[in-house]
């Protein structure tokens, strides 16, 4: 008896993008009623690979099966068809319409032939339907979806695929934008999925929440697949060795330089309802950890700082010497830069090239006599984007280039302009493990010419590792201050919580 | 992590603007049941304007004021004649922009279709008429639709290109002058009346809730909405979206053929320059009515007060002796006040958080 087929084969799969094979010669398979979890690093591959299983794009070479039968997606519509739904990053509500009419959106319950008289009772019974399996009793079917938060709206994605009764959902980075709690409650959901046989393949980079509801992982790396393993085989250590390709005490660098004179000065820094008389200094070639929960004020006093937010009390002072920082250029111009958590969003010029939005903020010193001097642009961003590994043309339109590496576009751009303070707000956050190093490297080689770095981070390797010293902060105050010496988890944590009841969900996040 | 378990509180659906603080009357078992349909389907997004019904209100109220002969029978007999083709491209102006496009060749559809119409009918008689000039529509709007979503050309320019191809072919099957011979039992539809309603307003009347039907009750209609709400999701959600685009842009023309029927019986020829303004009246009345030209949100209920707006403010103006210079002046600084006031009625609603 020949062996049953699996229920999805993709065999020698290829796609390439103008500059770059997203995938290259990819194999694997998926059985009917895994959860299936796809890992890799930023540009690995795993979302153009559920792009062509769902049909929203489509592949160079190879060829996907659906049990043991060729198919060849040319549109969603068409993956639909064959059971195979597809839930992505940037979520696709119809914001202005109700609930009802997102979740039964291509796929609307019609009276009489020709299927074209909506059914708009049979179409809230069916939402309805959707939602309480999901325990989303609260999500009313008659809401307008824009208005819903995104833990709702996801849910009501997902309700989406729960009502045409897929076979087989694709979620990218689901819990990506996720609270804890609400990451957890999907969790739960895709294992209640799981029971009801549903088969689920996930892309994520919480690796704990890999390890937790998958049965097997994937792992891609450069666009080629590395290895398919059970989940209970391969703890996360693995996981991350596998992603990046090497061992990984080679991922977190410890400073380098001895801090020298004071540089930066924090003097009581108040915002009413955000942070309270936070006082620090930071050296000249010294890196400073900020840690404590998302929350805690730390990314406000950063913003301040920068000029983005206004201070109520306190001052900032750099070389001995007062600044006021009202607004962003002032702190520009004192030799402040402030790269924020949500560097995409802030940060770049989507349709100029990747070489021009590098140089921006720098032209000054990259011109003279008011002349751009294109050599000298050109050696910088040439030497940074290699640095970072920026992977994609670096002539070509930033739009081009996957979200990680655009993230990285933005860190040579302020790196470029060679700051005397220069903070980090979670700054490989969405970057590769493999390019962290990078990171950290330019971090401390910035350091080491004299700059004060102050990072914010809540990975705490991360911040343990990269930090001369840490302040911990907790609703809005100081809680804690330590030199590496004393770098302790559990020390850390309980600062961080100070003021807080501790729970399980919490530790795990901090 | 220290976010809100829910994300966001959770907020009483707001009741639709129109409704707030007047519940409807009790009635019983059916009657609840319409209203209930009525109010679902007529809600927050057919009378998001609030603003607009009012103004019209105020605009009647001003010129039966100011003239004697504004509110008479005879009068608004004239209002809605002169609206009947406006109302008709109008509608279909709005399935275009609901998909987030806009059509600005419809002007011009109306003089090619005239045209063809008046050239066939003259000949071989009104039914073969009819059908050519609703073959026209068809024929434009597959263009149209073709243009901007196979060669992928911007809906502005794809339909400014239209403007000008179906002006040129107009002007060249007529040679620039009138088509005359039509029969009298077509031309005389224009003058018709069933009571005191003329015929062409019963035709739009009628015609509405096609439009109104088609783009609330029926699948087309729902991803009409959604292609222009947001393309990609609709996309992904599995929904034909170059098909539902190309099909708003043959709604679109076939709409405005109907009209320039209408218009045609009116002036009792083919004219080739009929139509000329249309194109930015419609839009004006798709705009004022609320509808996005972002797509996805609006309705044809408000495109309906747009056009009573833009009709009524126009023959006012004339029975009060505004030269129809100054008239555009008006028109133009209404499209701009009527726009203004909706932002700021939009803004505090949201800052109300409804």
């Amino acid at each position: 008896m020949a062996a049953v087929a699996p229920f999805i084969r993709i065999d020698g799969l290829t796609k390439r993008y103008p500059g770059v094979t997203a995938l290259e010669d990819v194999s694997l398979h998926i059985e009917r009623g895994e959860v299936h979890a796809l890992i890799g690093e930023n540009g690995a591959g795993k979302s153009t690979l559920i792009k062509v299983l769902s049909g929203a794009t489509r592949a160079d070479e190879g060829r996907i099966e659906v049990e043991g039968e060729e198919v060849n997606f040319a549109s969603p519509a068409a993956a639909r068809a064959r059971g195979i739904v597809g839930i992505f990053q940037e979520l696709a509500i119809e914001s202005y319409m109700d609930v009802t009419s997102n979740i039964v959106l291509g796929n609307e319950p019609t009276h009489g032939p020709g299927g074209q008289i909506l059914a708009f009772g049979r179409a809230d019974t069916r939402a309805r339907e959707a939602l309480d399996r999901l325990g989303a009793r609260n999500v009313g079917v008659k809401r307008r979806a824009g208005r819903l938060g995104t833990a709702q709206k996801q849910l009501v994605e997902i309700a989406r695929s729960i009502a045409m009764d897929a076979p087989l959902i694709i979620m990218d980075e689901p819990t990506a934008s996720l609270p804890g709690s609400d990451a957890e409650n999907l969790l739960r959901i895709i294992m209640e999925l799981r029971g009801r046989g549903t088969t689920i393949l996930f892309v994520s980079h919480r690796l704990d929440e890999v390890r937790a509801v998958a049965d097997r992982v994937t792992v891609l790396r450069n666009g080629r697949h590395v290895c398919t393993e059970q989940a209970s085989e391969m703890p996360v250590e693995r996981m991350i060795e596998r992603m990046v390709g090497r061992p990984l005490d080679e991922v977190y660098l410890p400073p380098e330089t001895e801090p020298g004179e004071v540089r930066f000065r924090a003097n009581g820094l108040t915002r009413a309802g955000a942070f309270e008389d936070v006082s620090f200094e930071v050296r000249s070639g010294e890196v400073l950890g900020f840690s404590g929960l998302i929350g805690a004020g730390r990314s406000e006093v950063m913003r301040a700082i920068a000029g983005a937010d206004r201070l109520d009390a306190g001052s900032i002072e750099i070389d001995g010497k007062t600044v006021r920082v009202r607004r962003p250029t002032d702190a520009i111009r004192a030799g402040i830069a402030y790269l924020p958590e949500d560097r995409k969003e802030q940060g770049l010029v989507l349709t100029m090239s990747c070489r021009e939005n590098m140089a921006l903020p720098s032209l000054r010193r990259f011109s003279r006599a008011g002349l751009v001097r294109g050599r000298r642009v050109r050696d910088r961003t040439d030497d940074i984007a290699r640095r970072l590994q920026v992977r994609g043309n670096v002539d070509a339109a930033a739009k081009t280039l996957s979200g990680g590496n655009q993230q990285k576009l933005v860190i040579a751009k302020w790196m470029l302009t060679e700051p005397q303070v220069l903070i980090f707000d979670e700054p490989t956050r969405g970057i590769d493990v493999g390019a962290k190093p990078e990171v950290y490297r330019l971090m401390h080689e910035l350091a080491a010419r004299g700059a004060a770095v102050i990072v914010v981070s809540s990975e705490l390797p991360e911040v343990m590792n990269v930090s001369h010293r840490m302040i911990v902060m907790s609703r809005g105050r100081v809680t804690d201050r330590l030199d590496r010496a004393d770098f302790d988890e559990e020390r850390i944590l309980t600062a961080a919580f100070a003021g807080h009841a501790r729970t399980r969900t919490d530790t795990k996040a901090a | 992590m220290m976010t809100d378990d829910s994300g966001q509180a959770v907020k009483a659906p707001a009741p639709p603007p129109g409704a707030s603080g007047t519940p409807a009357p009790e009635t019983r078992g059916g009657g609840r049941r319409v209203v209930g349909f009525v109010r679902e389907h007529l809600d927050a997004d057919s009378l998001r304007q609030a603003g607009l019904p009012l103004a019209v209100l105020a605009l009647i109220i001003y010129f039966t004021v100011q003239s004697s002969v504004f509110l008479t029978i005879t009068n608004f007999q004239n209002v809605g004649l002169q609206a009947a083709a406006l109302a008709l491209v109008s509608f279909g102006q709005c399935f275009v922009i609901l998909t987030a496009g806009i059509d600005l060749s419809v002007g011009s559809t109306v003089a090619l279709v005239s045209v063809v119409c008046a050239t066939v009918m003259k000949d071989h008689g009104i039914v073969a008429g009819i059908l050519a000039a609703l073959a026209t529509g068809l024929v434009v709007g597959v263009v149209n639709g073709g243009v901007v979503t196979r060669l992928r050309v911007v809906p502005f320019v794809a339909t400014l290109a239209m403007l000008s191809i179906a002006s040129g072919l107009a002007l060249s099957i007529s040679d620039g002058t009138p088509v005359t011979g039509l029969p009298d039992s077509f031309t005389n539809i224009a003058q018709d009346r069933v009571g005191d309603v003329p015929v062409p307003v019963i035709i739009s009347v009628a015609l509405f809730f096609v439009a109104w039907f088609v783009l609330r009750i029926t699948r087309f209609g729902r991803h009409v909405y959604a292609v222009g709400g947001n393309e990609e999701a609709a996309r992904l959600s599995g929904v034909r979206v170059q098909t539902v685009i190309l099909a708003a842009y043959v709604m679109c023309s076939l709409f405005a053929a109907a009209g320039a029927l209408i218009l045609t019986a009116r002036v009792a020829s083919g004219q080739p320059t009929l139509g000329a303004s249309i194109a930015l009246e419609s839009v004006t009345a798709v705009v004022l009515g609320g509808v996005s030209l972002f797509g996805g949100r609006g309705s044809v209920v408000g495109v309906a007060f747009g056009v009573a707006f833009v009709s009524i403010l126009g023959n006012g103006l004339n029975l009060l002796g505004v030269s129809s210079y100054t008239q555009m002046l008006i028109l133009g600084l209404a499209l701009i006040a009527v726009l203004a006031i909706d932002r700021q009625i939009g803004r505090d609603r949201k800052e109300a958080g409804t």
